[in-house]
């Protein structure tokens, strides 16, 4: 539900089960506020994320895509990580150059230890995405007709 | 029945055209970059006639790569659905080239016959169709093979040719008159009328005839298990190009696109060069390569459609002969399996 | 161009003399003016069919996946390097290609042809080495076939074929490497106007698929517009998922695309499609030090990493 008159962004963050994820469980377990906005999706690896999944996200509408996995040389199955590496800088670089806003789609590395410095990613991310405002370019308009008043958006 | 031809001077065109934009969607050859297409128009200065044929065909006017059949609502244990209205405004395709005026006839016994499709037949009925006769067909044209011509009113309304510094406008039908009536339409002269006769017998001279057999349906049932159909098709891409600029080709995909509890189902084109076309859900694929899914393409529009439409799917304006890939020539094709012999 | 072709028969003639293989995917002439177009050879009389000049634009390559007999092909440049490519990711075995080499000049864009004469209408075409001579019902016009080139030829780098059997004529001059100028341009300009551009080649966009079905590296059995579950994309020409066509079948191709052009010379309603593949290949060279389908013994850059690969776009907090 939308307060009336403000826009939140809703970024989605996928996150690899064995580093990131329970990095932002260890930021949530030591109560370190960071912004509402994200929705957090478990990855078993950053290497299973799919160029498809971020593409999605901005199709329904997700305002930013953050995906985060284990530190390079850490990855709980050896080198899922640096596959992703490669595959994560190619397809930024693709999107900004189409012409999808930079910020929008952001990866990092965030460890298991690391509670706070999830709590500043996300802080970072969210701030940004802020200053891009709702994302309008890739997004799925579907076209519903008469019933268009009855979505909450 | 027809009304009296008149003449149209070039240089009132763009009055009639005007007047015509305002009362209702006029659908007409532009340009796009490097290419020419049929779209709707807001002025009469971007109308393209000297052309030899728009790169799509028209069938997209009245047969849309992508249709709204319905949106619906499904919440609370009960389901609404709601139907798309066309504009009250009445449409005419303006300058299309004899060929694509043909195809709606095609398109009209497939989507008007048994299984009546409400939303082409809708749109069909309040379209009125100008066509333009052709003078200097391409090297790809073959439409007089067909059973057409240059110079065919079949399929259209009101036909145009270009005599110079006019048009002759003869009317076809009776959807014709409400346009003749329009003041831009003059008395025929019968010098004017000596020269279009002449434009129309020169029209077809350049074409070169497809030479068809005359039983050519029974010998394409004969022919359908012979190996010559490995070594026609054997360059086939399967792209789908010529299936989608072809004015007769008319099969479609069934979409529902939800966004939560509504959504819409649409209509979208389809190709039966695409692997998927035939594809069943055990896995199992009747027409597992291109040769299977080019020979179905010779067969419906040369063997099936004659049979149950009347008429080949085919009406000669040559587009899958100059924008396929690999210049597969869909003349050279019917030619050989005329013959009984491979290429 | 007529030496080649004499070159060229006899090679094909040898080879299925000798029953080196089954069939020669090579050119004959087309069906119409300024059209070469693929041909297979499998009986020797049939060999006076091939032909070599500047229409030959397919990449026949595109004809080698998943097939099983021993076959030859006429290779240029780019397609040499797009059977690197496929012997690689195992859709033919080395052994059962003979590339024949044909060092190549550029093939002529014909919509290029068209556009200089137009609405005039070609009724025939002849190729003299630097000039291509027109004639139709009431004019004759010579043209220099430099200004003619496909976009793809203009920014090749290879001519010569990189891997070939035999070769047919001698080889040309090596160009210099690709400069990317027109990528860096685009890259000058803002998000905007990015968007812009993008959004206007999509909506041209009609999914036919020809850029797909032309391509040598597409041999995919289900490709991801044909998945429904999950269903990636929609099938119909809605913007969305027309540029996220594009985006991920350029995306699906990086380190694989060797900038052949067959995309952009399929597609009939002129999309710039090579735009992202360029970029792609930009970023490949740069981060990654990799060019598809120079050698047989180079990995492809995404079924390998390093430890120190480029991360300058990680964020760190």
């Amino acid at each position: 539900m939308v307060e009336s008159g403000k826009w939140e962004p809703k970024i989605v963050a996928f996150l690899c089960n064995w580093c990131s994820y329970a990095g932002a469980d260890l930021a949530g377990t030591s109560r370190i506020q960071y912004p509402p906005n994200v929705r957090i999706i478990r990855v078993p690896c950053s290497g299973r994320v799919n160029a498809f999944f971020i593409l999605s996200s901005l199709q329904k509408g997700v305002d930013g895509v953050l995906v985060s996995g284990c530190h390079p040389g850490e990855c709980h199955y050896l080198t899922g990580n640096y596959s992703a590496r490669r595959r994560f800088a190619l397809l930024k670089n693709l999107l900004e150059f189409a012409g999808i806003e930079e910020g929008r789609v952001q990866f990092s590395w965030v460890s298991a230890s690391e509670g706070v410095r999830f709590a500043k990613l996300i802080e970072r991310v969210t701030t940004r995405i802020k200053t891009l405002g709702p994302s309008k370019r890739l997004v799925k308009t579907p076209d519903r007709g008469p019933f268009h008043a009855a979505v909450n958006d | 029945m027809s009304s009296p031809s008149k003449i149209l001077r070039k240089v009132r065109l763009a009055s009639f055209l005007e007047r015509l934009i305002q009362e209702r969607q006029v659908f007409a050859p532009v340009r796009e970059g490097e290419v020419i297409l049929i779209r709707e128009i807001e002025s009469p200065s971007q109308v393209v006639l000297e052309y030899p044929n728009a790169k799509e065909s028209p069938k997209s006017v009245l047969f849309p790569q992508r249709e709204t059949l319905f949106w619906y609502r499904a919440e609370k244990g009960k389901a609404e659905v709601d139907i798309p209205r066309d504009k009250e405004q009445g449409r005419v395709l303006f300058g299309i080239r004899p060929c694509d005026a043909r195809g709606l006839l095609l398109l009209d016994k497939v989507f008007g016959g048994d299984c009546r499709d409400p939303y082409y037949v809708g749109k069909r009925a309040n379209t009125v169709v100008v066509s333009l006769g052709c003078d200097d067909p391409n090297p790809s044209c073959f439409c007089l093979s067909m059973g057409g011509g240059p110079c065919s009113k079949e399929g259209s309304d009101l036909f145009l040719l270009d005599v110079g510094d006019r048009y002759v406008a003869e009317g076809v039908n009776e959807k014709s008159a409400a346009l003749l009536a329009d003041e831009t339409f003059e008395k025929l002269d019968e010098e004017t009328a000596a020269l279009a006769e002449k434009v129309k017998r020169a029209s077809g001279a350049s074409m070169h005839p497809v030479v068809l057999k005359e039983k050519l349906v029974e010998q394409l049932e004969r022919l359908f298990n012979d190996p010559v159909w490995k070594d026609l098709t054997e360059s086939c891409l399967g792209c789908g190009i010529c299936t989608y600029l072809c004015p007769t080709c008319h099969c479609f995909d069934l979409c529902d696109e939800a966004a939560g509890t509504t959504g819409e189902r649409i209509r979208v084109w389809d190709s039966c060069q695409f692997p998927l076309f035939t594809q069943q859900a055990s896995g199992f694929n009747p027409r597992p390569t291109v040769k299977e899914r080019f020979r179905q393409r010779i067969m419906h529009k040369f063997s099936y459609l004659p049979e149950t439409q009347t008429m080949p799917g085919c009406v000669g304006c040559g587009r899958c002969v100059t924008e396929c890939p690999v210049n597969l020539d869909i003349r050279e094709v019917v030619t050989s399996l005329s013959k009984g012999n491979a290429r | 161009m007529r030496q080649l072709t004499t070159d060229i028969r006899s090679i094909a003639r040898k080879l299925l003399q000798e029953k080196k293989v089954q069939v020669v995917i090579g050119f004959e002439r087309g069906s119409m003016p300024l059209r070469s177009r693929p041909c297979f050879v499998r009986k020797e009389e049939d060999v006076e069919r091939l032909v070599w000049d500047g229409f030959c634009e397919n990449t026949l390559a595109a004809y080698l996946p998943k097939r099983k007999e021993k076959v030859a092909i006429v290779a240029k440049g780019c397609d040499s390097r797009a059977v690197v490519e496929l012997i690689k990711e195992k859709q033919a075995q080395r052994e059962q290609v003979i590339l024949i080499g044909v060092p190549c000049r550029g093939m002529i864009d014909r919509t290029r042809v068209e556009a200089n004469v137009a609405p005039k209408r070609i009724l025939q075409a002849e190729e003299r080495e630097d000039v291509l001579i027109l004639k139709g019902s009431d004019f004759e016009q010579a043209l220099s076939r430099s200004d003619l080139l496909h976009d793809s030829c203009k920014t090749c780098t290879h001519p010569n074929p990189v891997l070939h059997d035999v070769l047919a004529g001698q080889p040309l001059v090596e160009k210099d490497g690709d400069s990317f100028s027109d990528i860096e341009a685009f890259d000058a300009m803002t998000s905007e106007e990015r968007w812009a551009y993008v959004s206007k080649e999509v909506d041209k966009c009609i999914r036919c698929y020809a850029c797909r079905n032309a391509c040598p590296l597409c041999y995919c059995p289900e490709c991801f517009v044909d998945a429904s579950l999950p269903r990636w994309i929609g099938k119909s020409t809605d913007a969305s998922d027309t540029t996220i066509f594009h985006l991920m079948r350029a995306y699906h191709l990086a380190g694989r695309c060797v900038s052949c052009g067959a995309c952009e010379r399929a597609c009939p309603v002129g999309v710039d499609i090579r735009k992202l593949n360029r970029k792609l290949q930009k970023d490949v060279k740069a981060l990654f030090g990799y060019e598809a389908g120079l050698s047989l013994d180079e990995t492809s850059p995404l079924a390998t990493f390093r430890p120190d690969d480029p991360e300058h776009f990680i964020v760190n907090p």
